[in-house]
């Protein structure tokens, strides 16, 4: 026990520690972010995972073949997107299951990137570390903050430009009255499905672009694995926050953290219990879920396909 | 030749499968008249509003706006046409404010500063007050009215169609509703189409009638040359006994039993029952009564008052913060699971697709709700038996049906009440509670339930009436208490009642 | 048309691919008897899948359920004396112990503390494998303690030839006689729904809460049992492949599951949550699996069977969504009540 507080301030005034923390936290933090647009227009978009995959080979294959880390990003993004198609288009449009549409693209995606990898091995390294003067130098989080590679600094656009778009902007407007009560917005005149579709394009392409950051800004060299469960927890995160962008990005930061100490503490000379580290988000969140479950509100048509004249 | 008229349509009709819900309707409405459209449930009525907004394509036939011919195939064309609806449900979102509620639908920037000056703006000119920042899920119906109002208003349509405005409010508030339509219609040359059923309202507001019957026209005529009895010959086909109070019609043997009831025990009694809303706000505030057998007491009030909390609180769907509810003198645990069951206590609920029915369920399933273990041995339902006792109840309450097996959303309305009566009834209650019972209803099949009812309680049943319907109550009940945000401010016997009395009570105004 | 495509990348032709598929599930002699061995867990965790949704519930953890289950049943091997079939029973029964576990946790966060069970199912996923790899790592819980450590070969001792499933032989091919035990259970479990008390509760709790509570079926105690059961057929799935001998050979190894109990949740809902069409559909994704093996002999990477899969269920998902649509409409046109 001793050990688990003399780790806990080892962790707490280590540089490395934040910044392998902050990385880790950005790629959860652009699924998220596009997440939480989906799921306040009403989808549980549980293909989160195949769409960082996505994107993260996409990155991988555009970095490849041009070798320049901003095609690899906007490869990433659009795969991210076409995928997003895929859930969006049979969700919103086919009338097909929603849950099984994302299970199944999971399984898909991997499918079909693994075998692609296989076959086209692309090589990659990571992007070139970009640092903020003066910004840089703030003790403890200024290189987690500022000193990453560039790719990471895209989520500081992210996130400001997602919650302006959904609370200030008559597209947001419209994406949470259909979140919340379809039936009403469409009697409205607004398109329902059309702006369900459109919030998860959104998510696919900002968890594809998370996922060409994970490739190109933060792990390297591409893997079928590398995607770890890093979807799932994103979509966990914007449940534990509330459905808010706040309390999302705020999930990921912690959840981010925890998942990153599985790095950093053996560096520090502590031995882990890999196991419990890496089941901490889950139980963390289902004890927060316990004692706030009842205080949260989601978005009343979460989960709720939406057609025409039915109820 | 004057000017063509707002809006007609020329043999327009539209199919539900095989069902016609509208057969070659025409109907016409001029600029600067309050048109009514008046029919049963089921004669088309709402279909043909949908039709005109745009929420359903008609099959054949024709829509024409001033004269030239139009296709309505959304709501946005409806709105550009100049026709606006303001709606009873779905209009609204909760979560968003009133401003956001009115934006909603616009094209362009959203500017709050430009949304809510409107609302202002028409909020004076109309006299529809209400707060623009307040949140939607915050107001209550007829605040909320107001917003749909305003809603419509604001698209500067020519032709308003309102959907049964009045069962939200009280007989004020419907009044004033209707003053600010004439306005609306003399000074600005706007058109009204006014959907209802209620034909004292067409009598009073309209200036032209069209009157549905099975998704045709029957009649079109000027109000103020037809009365009521010739309204209702229309909408249901034959002589209809109207619901008059000073008609009621004895009950065999039922009046001495029921006029001798004050001296027998009461069945339910709430004693200063509280029941607290999770915001803070009282439900039911000390509220206190007694129902005694083979008596219907009447619970008047306009919605949102508390009478579905009292039918919750019956149905063992909420429990109370304070007070006592007993039956027979016997307290009841209303939070326990099956205590009301146990009690004796039936309840034909307000919304029987909310907690009285499961529409995926058979007929035979419904109607085994109530007691399925009575069914079952060991465990195992006994299919024989079930079967048995619903051809038996199919029978004796007359319900429409292909048999047991029917899935209760194949039913219509009607035969869907018919279900939830016949399972309450049987179960030999000891209190009935009867929440709107005849709503959504057709004429014949109030006149059953009504009948239906009366002959409960000169059984010795206690009814317990709850209603907005006003006629309802003083056709029905014996004593009537008028319950207003939850308090009760009069009770009185029918022979001391009058629509102007329980008016005012239901509007606040203390005895 | 995909997976056409891809192959063609590859250079062959897609009816080989299909040959493959078929040869490796079904066609050649005695390829039959090991895709019944996978159906045996699928159809298992399916039928448990059905119970909770109709409840109502959203029970997406039976991949976590399943391995904890396998977990017990590894444990009560390893710990329980006695004759061989005895001990067996026990394993199953562990098994079903486990997967009720750790489906109850999830249960009673959702109607203790309105947790939705949706995703506390999906969470203790992660914390099941994490917990049975703990287990693997320490001989006094789950570990070989023959296991040699130097070749982190993280598995649990062998089940002893006496606690093993029997396995039969018909038509040259040979599979577990639990094939027996699953085709009876999903028959009980599908009689039960229709015709007991218990399964009609339970229907109305999953159609319509209110209605349910109006009538005094208390819908915490119906859901709770569902949420057992669905739980304890995971549980069960998980120590039928450890005792069945198709997966890891009578060992829990680290990833055990294999994705049975993702393909499983698959299976009840391509089948539309309906009893009957359980085992036909566990099949077909089990003869995928079978079938996949014989691939890698014509050449092509194994990934394809998961994109096979994958398409094969977004397929599948048409034709339901359209007759849904379809009744719906004809629902509308007939019930003329307002509400």
């Amino acid at each position: 026990m001793g050990d688990l507080f003399s780790a806990i301030w080892d962790v707490g005034t280590t540089e490395t520690a934040y910044t392998a923390a902050a990385r880790f936290a950005v790629v959860l933090a652009f699924a998220a972010a596009g997440e939480w647009v989906a799921e306040r227009a009403g989808t549980l978009n549980i293909s989160v995972e195949a769409m960082i995959l996505g994107g993260a080979f996409a990155a991988a294959m555009g970095y490849h073949a041009t070798g320049s880390v901003a095609v690899g990003l906007v490869l990433g993004a659009i795969a991210g997107a076409v995928v997003a198609s895929v859930q969006a288009q049979m969700s919103h449009r086919l009338t097909a299951d929603q849950f099984v549409v994302g299970l199944t693209l999971n399984i898909l995606v991997l499918g079909i990137v693994g075998f692609l990898e296989s076959e086209w091995k692309p090589s990659t390294r990571t992007a070139s570390v970009v640092e903020v003067p003066l910004l840089v130098d703030i003790p403890l989080i200024g290189p987690a903050l500022f000193g990453q590679p560039w790719p990471f600094y895209l989520i500081y656009l992210v996130v400001p430009l997602f919650a302006w778009l959904v609370h200030r902007t008559r597209w947001g407007l419209e994406v949470r009255s259909v979140g919340e009560n379809p039936q009403a917005a469409d009697v409205s005149g607004i398109d329902v499905n059309r702006r369900r579709r459109q919030s998860i394009y959104l998510g696919g392409l900002s968890a594809g672009l998370g996922g060409g950051y994970l490739l190109l800004g933060q792990v390297g060299r591409f893997d079928p694995g590398i995607v770890a469960g890093r979807g799932f927890i994103a979509l966990v995160a914007v449940i534990f926050g509330g459905w808010t962008l706040r309390g999302a990005i705020f999930g990921c930061l912690l959840f981010g953290s925890v998942l990153s100490f599985r790095l950093t503490l053996p560096g520090l000379g502590y031995e882990l219990n890999n196991e419990m580290l890496s089941s901490l988000p889950s139980l963390v969140t289902i004890a927060a879920m316990a004692v706030f479950a009842h205080a949260v509100r989601q978005p009343e048509a979460l989960a709720r396909p939406f057609i025409r004249g039915l109820k | 030749m004057g000017p063509p008229p707002a809006v007609c349509t020329r043999l327009l009709s539209k199919n539900f499968g095989a069902v016609a819900a509208c057969d070659a309707v025409d109907i016409e409405i001029h600029r600067g008249e309050i048109h009514g459209i008046l029919g049963e449930n089921g004669a088309g009525k709402s279909t043909l509003m949908k039709m005109l907004i745009g929420l359903v394509v008609p099959d054949s036939g024709s829509i024409l706006v001033d004269g030239s011919s139009v296709q309505i195939p959304d709501p946005v064309v409806a709105a550009s046409l100049g026709i606006g609806m303001v709606h009873q449900h779905f209009s609204l979102v909760e979560a968003l404010t009133v401003w956001e509620n009115v934006a909603l639908g616009d094209e362009g920037r959203l500017s709050r500063t430009a949304v809510r000056s409107a609302v202002g703006d028409l909020s004076e000119r109309y006299g529809l007050h209400v707060d623009p920042d307040a949140r939607v899920a915050d107001l209550p119906v007829g605040l909320r009215q107001r917003v749909e109002i305003i809603k419509c208003l604001r698209r500067e349509p020519s032709i308003l169609i309102f959907d049964e405005p009045t069962s939200v409010l009280t007989p004020e508030e419907s009044d004033e509703l209707f003053r600010s339509l004439r306005g609306v219609v003399e000074q600005e040359g706007r058109s009204v189409a006014l959907v209802s059923h209620k034909l004292t309202e067409m009598l009073e507001v309209t200036d032209r009638v069209t009157i549905m019957r099975n998704g045709t026209v029957v009649e079109c005529c000027v109000t103020a040359e037809t009365d009521a009895g010739a309204l209702a010959r229309a909408m249901v086909g034959r002589d209809v006994r109207l619901r008059s109070a000073e008609q009621a019609p004895p009950v065999p043997g039922g009046y001495g039993v029921r006029s001798g009831s004050a001296e027998r025990p009461p069945v339910l009694e709430f004693r200063h029952v509280e029941v607290r809303e999770s915001g803070g706000s009282m439900e039911l505030d000390d509220l206190t009564f007694d129902l005694r057998a083979g008596e219907i007491l009447g619970v008047a009030g306009v919605e949102g008052n508390g009478q579905r909390v009292i039918a919750d609180l019956l149905s063992g769907l909420r429990s109370q913060s304070r007070g006592e509810i007993a039956v027979s003198g016997v307290t009841v645990d209303v939070s326990r699971h099956g205590a009301t069951i146990e009690a004796g206590i039936a309840v034909i609920p307000e919304d029987r697709h909310d907690s009285g029915i499961v529409l995926e369920m058979t007929v035979a399933e419904n109607l085994m709700l109530s007691d399925p273990s009575g069914l079952s041995s060991r465990g195992v339902i006994d299919r024989a038996g079930v079967d048995e006792m619903s051809r038996d109840l199919i029978d004796r309450f007359a319900i429409m049906c292909t048999g047991p097996d029917a899935p209760m959303w194949t039913l219509s309305g009607g035969n869907q009440q018919r279900v939830v009566l016949a399972r309450e009834i049987t179960a030999a209650p000891k209190v009935l509670v009867a929440a709107q019972p005849t709503r959504g209803l057709d004429v014949g099949a109030i006149e059953y339930v009504t009948d239906q009812l009366r002959q409960v309680a000169a059984s010795g049943v206690g009814i317990l009436l709850m209603s907005s319907e006003l006629d309802e109550i003083l056709e029905l009940a014996d004593r009537i208490v008028v319950i207003y945000r939850g308090r009760m401010t009069g009770e009185m016997t029918r022979s001391a009642a009058s629509r102007e009395k329980i008016g005012l009570l239901m509007g606040g105004d203390q005895l | 048309m995909i997976s056409g495509l891809m192959v063609e990348a590859v250079g062959f032709e897609w009816t080989a691919v299909g040959e493959a598929l078929l040869n490796g599930s079904v066609l050649k002699p005695g390829r039959w008897g090991g895709t019944i061995g996978v159906t045996i867990p699928l159809a298992m965790v399916a039928i448990g899948t059905i119970i909770s949704t109709k409840a109502g519930l959203v029970n997406i953890g039976q991949e976590g359920q399943l391995v904890v289950g396998a977990a017990f049943a590894t444990f009560a091997s390893t710990r329980v004396p006695g004759p061989g079939p005895f001990v067996l029973l026990l394993i199953l029964l562990a098994g079903v112990v486990g997967g009720s576990l750790w489906s109850g946790i999830a249960g009673g966060l959702r109607y203790w503390r309105k947790v939705p069970e949706v995703l506390t199912t999906l969470l203790l996923v992660a914390v099941a494998s994490n917990l049975v790899g703990y287990g693997l790592k320490n001989p006094w819980l789950l570990l070989d303690p023959e296991a040699k450590v130097g070749n982190r070969n993280l598995v649990s001792e062998q089940l002893p030839p006496d606690t093993r499933m029997p396995r039969i032989t018909l038509w040259g091919n040979e599979f577990p006689v639990s094939a027996f035990l699953a085709v009876a259970l999903i028959l009980l479990v599908g009689w039960m729904l229709n015709r007991t008390l218990w399964g009609y509760r339970l229907t109305v709790v999953g159609k319509n809460r209110r209605v349910a509570q109006r009538f005094g079926i208390s819908e915490s105690a119906q859901g709770m049992i569902a949420m057992l059961a669905s739980g304890g057929f995971a549980g069960l799935a998980g120590a039928l492949m450890l005792t069945g001998g198709d997966f890891a050979n009578y060992r829990l190894v680290p990833g055990f599951s294999v994705n049975i109990g993702w393909i499983g949740l698959l299976v009840a809902l391509v089948a539309n949550n309906r009893a009957s069409a359980v085992i036909p559909m566990a099949f077909v994704f089990a003869g995928l699996r079978t079938g996949s093996g014989f691939l890698a002999s014509t050449g092509i990477e194994r990934r394809v069977t998961d994109v096979v899969q994958g398409l094969m269920v977004l397929a599948l998902l048409l034709p339901p969504a359209i007759m849904f649509i379809r009744e719906r409409r004809r629902a509308l046109a007939s019930a003329r009540s307002r509400v």
